[in-house]
């Protein structure tokens, strides 16, 4: 049934790396480290990125917000499937959040980030640009303790 | 089933040393030794003043098949995110150095999502076993870690 994909190196990072994070939260660290393997195989192997550059990411994020998420949204909704909807909801604000980090960042530059700091939530990829690390994320309401504080 | 410590909430009043009966929960290292833990058993779960005790599952079972049209549209996304992943990792070294590690550490997550709302949720679903068959397949080039394919082909 399922019509068989010929994925991206670059997704197989992804697949492993969600599969490496499900089998911490299961407390198999032997079957984590396994997929950790595979995510760091796929990623000598993954494709670059050709000449890239903050406004061609741009296009893809108004693209995806534009079509990608409304056709997901459509389907889910018109099969009552909630996890995709969950996951489409935070998914569009996240990327509405990056458009807007990058809009900000292309009309200060470095400013933006001379008295704050990135931080980025591991649940659900919202950015906050702040001083301090945020209390709740405002996306998916994940606690102070999952926010990465970029180096 | 056996119980597994949140240490971050434990507030270390240690009535899971009064209640189990193994002697599980009292360990050096602060996690509960599962090969003392008694499958089900619950006790410090529920003796837990902090809640800071939770039960961890061996058997999962398998998800209901997702629409087609839906897995293909979020594999769809998926490429989409892990591309500007890719592209964000390319600037990673420059002088937009800080923001792109931020957007490619955020489209990994969304990516990573997409997979887990897709068909890969649980590493012990049967999707993930076609995938992890299918890598086996394939897995003639040189430094592919076929050896931790085969590996989780027998844990999972």
């Amino acid at each position: 049934m399922e019509s068989y994909k010929e994925y991206s190196p670059n997704a197989l990072v992804a697949i492993c790396s969600n599969l490496q994070k499900a089998c911490e939260k299961q407390m198999r660290a032997t079957e984590a480290e396994l997929w950790k393997k595979l995510v760091a195989y796929f990623l000598t192997v993954a494709e670059e990125a050709e000449n890239p550059t903050l406004s061609s990411l741009n296009s893809y994020i108004v693209d995806d917000i534009e079509n990608s998420y409304t056709k997901v949204a459509a389907l889910a909704e018109a099969e009552d499937d909630r996890g995709s909807l969950r996951c489409t909801t935070w998914g569009k604000k996240v990327t509405a959040i990056q458009k807007s980090v990058l809009a900000r960042y292309e009309k200060q530059g470095g400013a933006l980030l001379e008295e704050s700091n990135l931080y980025v939530c591991e649940a659900c990829g919202f950015i906050a640009i702040s001083g301090k690390v945020p209390e709740l994320c405002p996306i998916c309401k994940a606690p102070t303790s999952r926010f990465s504080k970029i180096a | 089933m056996h119980a597994a410590r949140n240490i971050a909430l434990c507030t270390k009043d240690c009535v899971c040393l009064f209640v189990c009966p193994t002697g599980a929960t009292d360990t050096e290292t602060g996690q509960i030794d599962v090969t003392k833990c008694i499958d089900g058993c619950r006790l410090c779960v529920d003796a837990c003043p902090s809640h800071a005790i939770f039960l961890v599952y061996d058997n999962y079972a398998e998800k209901k098949a997702k629409n087609p049209h839906i897995i293909n549209a979020l594999t769809t996304l998926l490429e989409s995110k892990v591309h500007q992943e890719t592209i964000a990792r390319g600037l990673s070294s420059g002088e937009d150095a800080k923001i792109a590690k931020a957007l490619a550490l955020s489209n990994r997550i969304l990516a990573e999502d997409c997979a887990r709302e897709g068909l890969y949720m649980l590493p012990q679903n049967r999707s993930t076993r076609e995938l992890l068959l299918s890598l086996k397949e394939k897995g003639t080039k040189k430094d592919f870690p076929l050896d931790a394919v085969e590996q989780l082909l027998d844990l999972l």
